[in-house]
């Protein structure tokens, strides 16, 4: 019976490189959608990927307090987070831990070089939240914070980018033209919330950075924050702790107890359905092109294989002749056409790999990443196409009789 | 029991309204070892009732048996067997498949009846022996001339080890040299190997080579006759 197949598969393939320019033609429509297939796979089970990164460097006993970024239309004074909302979250049942986060770019000089530099402001309670540790060093004192002290405690990579291997703690470093003693620097952590790099970057007292510093902050009150990085202690009770926290920051903007929210709480849930519905959309858009594709190229080796069956009548008509049964002729016409889809599938999945690749190396914004399964569920999908579109053409070649199409010219 | 054995066959096509009686009750016994030769004008029969006998057509009434199966009574399927192991057929217009070297168009007919691939070989460099062709084996159709394409299409009737060669005028498309040696090539056959071979002409000269000659005309069988 293998043996058989192969022979098919032989003739098959010899007939698909008599015609090698129509072959080609034909699977390109395969070979888009199968590339579209295998890209889209790779967009979702990337963001998959990077949500359980997230998830485990983080936990999920996190919440942000903030703005939200489309207000309700309704609300037309809305109050900013500021301290106030993080003294109140801290005094609710459950929190252990309330930070103030303004994040921006400095340009930090030292010696005769010049970079920029991620700083987020902050107090001690962001190493409780995110469970960041010094590995030289200490934190920020009361003091420091209360006086706008130039403090500044430094992430490992742009410590040692600095300082080499000379400990930096007491060294002065120049944030856009001022001063800062560096107090502590702290162990590797890699990347944080939103984008935030603390190995590449700095942290400061939120009260310099609100008001020691005048440039690069978008917040036009001075006391308000970009948002507060709240940890609860127990995750099963994240949503009644939710709930006294809404409540506590509703008495703190004196809203009216029939009024709407002007801020925003997320938890670990809302964070994922953000990045989803971001890598969603991308789904969305390479699986319709996909699946266009695949329905045009499927199409398309239908349209040859009847061309294909037309142009050997003669041929079927001598192989039924010398003992071919219908369903012989139909299995010939329908690896044909497989092998046909096939190969399109087969150059399909290289150009998605390789598409892949270069999103995968150019955008952090939508990650991507290749399995096996989904070179496997692609190359299926083609092979599915070729039977698919290859059965009716397949089914018209087993249904001519010997003499009809023996007499064909 | 004859080799074949035809009990009044009747064929009757419907062309738009027009029924047309292709065969007239036709009954006709062929012996095996026969080498028959079957002629007549066209629109006499003749084709019509090579095709029923190369089991090819089935008849609209009476009955067929070839070598103990009643043909008439076999589905579709069934009848592609019968004619891969009973039948070789050789055709005016070779009937080769391109692009495919004359060893695998040999090799062919035994795909379809499950050969595994190293007898198959085995068996088509045979049946190449026995044409003269093995030097051949690997050129293509088109590289080959009429003659030698005609021995390669004999090559493949012989392969199954069928008892039954039909013919159909297989030197139609051939000069009288080539024809020569194809005829020559077949009274071998009919001589050497003892099988049943049956061929279509309107030349004369050509069913010379046979042993008994049936003509037809208008749908039914107006002479038998045996030579010597």
């Amino acid at each position: 019976m293998i043996d058989t197949f192969l022979s098919v598969f032989r003739i098959s393939v010899k007939a698909i490189f008599a015609n090698k320019m129509r072959a080609a033609l034909t699977s390109l429509g395969i070979v888009i959608g199968v590339a579209a297939v295998i890209t889209m796979l790779a967009v979702g089970s990337g963001t998959q990927k990077s949500m359980e990164e997230r998830f485990s460097r983080f936990g999920t006993n996190i919440l942000y307090l903030r703005q939200p970024w489309d207000l309700d239309e309704s609300i037309t004074s809305p109050k900013d987070i500021t301290m106030d909302d993080v003294r109140a979250v801290r005094r609710v049942r459950g929190v252990t831990a309330a930070a103030p986060y303004i994040s921006s770019g400095f340009e930090v000089k030292y010696g005769i070089t010049k970079t920029t530099i991620d700083v987020l402001a902050t107090d001690t309670d962001i190493f409780k939240a995110y469970d960041w540790q010094l590995a030289s060093g200490r934190q920020f004192t009361e003091q420091e914070i209360s006086s706008y002290a130039q403090v500044a405690i430094l992430g490992d990579s742009i410590a040692k980018t600095i300082f080499n291997d000379v400990d930096a703690v007491g060294k002065t470093v120049i944030f856009d033209e001022v001063p800062f003693t560096v107090i502590g620097v702290m162990k590797k952590n890699g990347q944080g919330g939103f984008g935030f790099d603390m190995d590449e970057g700095t942290l400061i007292p939120y009260t310099t950075g609100k008001i020691k510093m005048n440039t690069g902050w978008g917040n036009s009150d001075p006391r308000s924050l970009d948002q507060v990085i709240i940890r609860v202690g127990d995750f099963n009770k994240i949503d009644e702790i939710k709930v006294a926290i809404t409540n506590s920051v509703r008495n703190t903007h004196k809203i009216h107890p029939l009024g709407k929210d002007d801020f925003q709480l997320d938890d670990f849930a809302s964070f994922v359905e953000e990045a989803k519905a971001a890598s969603k959309t991308m789904s969305i858009l390479l699986g319709v092109i996909g699946a266009v594709s695949l329905l045009v190229g499927g199409i398309g080796v239908m349209n040859i294989m009847l061309v294909s069956v037309t142009e050997r009548t003669r041929e079927i008509g001598i192989r039924m002749a010398i003992g071919a049964t219908s369903a012989d002729i139909r299995l010939q016409f329908l690896v044909e056409a497989m092998t046909l889809s096939c190969i399109g599938g087969i150059i399909g999945i290289i150009l998605g790999v390789g598409v892949t690749m270069i999103v995968a190396a150019n955008s952090t914004s939508i990650p991507a990443q290749m399995s096996l399964s989904s070179i496997i569920i692609s190359f299926a999908f083609s092979a599915a196409t070729g039977i698919f579109f290859g059965y009716y053409p397949a089914h018209k070649a087993s249904k001519l009789t010997p003499i009809d199409a023996l007499r064909y010219e | 029991m004859s080799l074949i054995e035809t009990i009044n066959l009747y064929k009757t096509y419907t062309v738009g309204d027009v029924q047309v009686h292709a065969l007239q009750g036709v009954s006709i016994n062929i012996e095996r070892g026969e080498f028959v030769a079957v002629m007549g004008p066209s629109g006499s029969g003749k084709s019509t009732f090579m095709n029923i006998l190369g089991c090819l057509d089935k008849p609209t009434q009476g009955k067929y048996v070839l070598d103990g199966i009643d043909v008439t009574a076999t589905n579709l399927s069934e009848l592609a067997g019968v004619r891969n192991r009973k039948i070789g057929f050789v055709f005016q217009g070779f009937n080769l498949i391109s692009r495919t070297s004359a060893l695998e168009n040999v090799e062919l007919p035994m795909i379809y009846n499950h050969t595994p691939a190293h007898k198959r070989r085995e068996k088509a460099m045979e049946a190449l022996k026995a044409v003269g062709l093995e030097a051949r084996a690997h050129h293509m159709p088109n590289q080959l001339s009429g003659g030698q394409q005609q021995r390669v299409a004999i090559a493949r009737s012989l392969v199954c080890d069928a008892p039954i060669i039909f013919a159909d005028e297989p030197t139609g498309n051939l000069d009288t040299k080539m024809s020569i040696e194809v005829m020559d090539l077949f009274t071998r056959l009919n001589k050497d190997l003892g099988k049943t071979i049956i061929l279509i002409t309107h030349e004369p000269d050509i069913a010379e080579y046979a042993g008994r000659l049936i003509t037809f005309r208008d749908g039914q069988k107006v002479s038998d006759e045996v030579k010597k």
